[in-house]
């Protein structure tokens, strides 16, 4: 019989007593959430990787302050999320963003085929133009409005559990979806059926 | 279909674009690896000190008996060398200045002054240039 995985307050205080391998558990747990945020907001794979580094180095730094007021999943978010707006102020600075580094191994994925065509089969054999339009659209969202958007459409988080990640109301995190949906509708016009 | 519901749909598509297989296994060990290279990249100091307070302080006692404690000890040094540093500083210096002075200082006569009350303090007028010294140009030669 299998031996149910410790919960995340068990490896926390593990993890605070200086235990680093209940920290590695933290890290494969989180990683593939965190993953989906931080890439849904950058759109590229290579920042998501160096940004989840040391989004992972900082959770390690600050443990000790953890003191549990919430849930280490809201914890690691609210981190993630901020040092990702962080991060994507400078990279405006630095640069504009290129598009080109789109995944192209999502084409070929035959969920991805058949979630298109139940949306547009018109479009079917535009995949590749779909996704690059649904990222340059999600590009163009403000970043506050694109963290709304990828954790509400994308990850499927309730309103109130974004809530306490932004550390804003439930109103305003409603009030985002509405309208960073209302700007996606106008630059999705062509994909979306009448 | 209801656009906000359409726009939603298209949103979920999203959630297909994943890194490659293996990619989180691959993570896991870039992280460690980094992890071990901040401890050993950093300084020797720091580590010794950390060791230092590591051993000091042991887990359960709260932070402020140490500071407590911390206190104490400066108090009590401070009472046990103060006094003896005080009694020293006011007698020695004191009376060798004095018995010099006293074989050394001429004896001659002290003319009479007239002593007046200077002026209050309020009363100082400053000239100030007529020119600002921030408005001349820094470049000119």
């Amino acid at each position: 019989m299998e031996t149910p995985d410790p919960p995340d307050q068990e490896l926390v205080a593990r993890t605070q007593a200086g235990d680093a391998r209940a920290y590695d558990e933290l890290v494969r747990r989180y990683s593939p959430r965190l993953y989906g945020l931080v890439y849904n907001m950058t759109s590229s794979h290579e920042d998501t990787n160096d940004l989840l580094q040391e989004i992972f180095a900082k959770g390690y730094r600050s443990i000790k302050s953890f003191q549990g007021k919430s849930s280490f999943h809201t914890w690691m978010h609210t981190i993630s999320v901020n040092m990702t707006i962080n991060f994507l102020k400078k990279r405006n600075r630095r640069r504009t963003m290129s598009l080109d580094d789109v995944d192209s191994g999502v084409l070929n994925d035959p969920d991805f085929i058949e979630a298109t065509s139940s949306v547009d089969p018109s479009n079917e054999a535009n995949l590749g133009e779909l996704q690059k339009k649904l990222n340059e659209s999600l590009m163009k969202l403000s970043h506050d409005h694109r963290a709304v958007v990828t954790m509400f459409d994308i990850q499927g988080m309730p309103h109130a559990e974004i809530a306490k990640i932004l550390k804003v109301s439930e109103g305003t995190v409603r009030s985002r979806l509405f309208y960073a949906h209302k700007q996606l509708q106008n630059l999705l016009r062509e994909f979306i059926n009448p | 279909m209801d656009h906000n519901e359409s726009v939603s749909r298209l949103l979920r598509l999203k959630r297909y674009e994943q890194p490659p297989p293996g990619y989180y296994e691959d993570f896991l060990s870039e992280f460690q690896c980094r992890q071990r290279a901040e401890v050993i990249q950093r300084p020797l100091w720091a580590i010794a000190r950390d060791r230092v307070l590591r051993f000091l302080t042991p887990p359960s006692a709260p932070r402020l008996v140490m500071a407590a404690s911390f206190a104490a000890v400066v108090l009590a040094s401070t009472l046990l060398i103060g006094p003896e540093a005080q009694v020293s500083h006011l007698s020695g210096p004191d009376e060798k200045t004095s018995l010099s002075l006293a074989g050394t200082a001429p004896s001659l006569p002290m003319p009479k002054t007239s002593l007046r009350p200077s002026k209050p303090v309020s009363s100082v007028q400053y000239v100030l240039p007529p020119r600002p010294v921030g408005y001349a140009s820094a470049r000119t030669f």
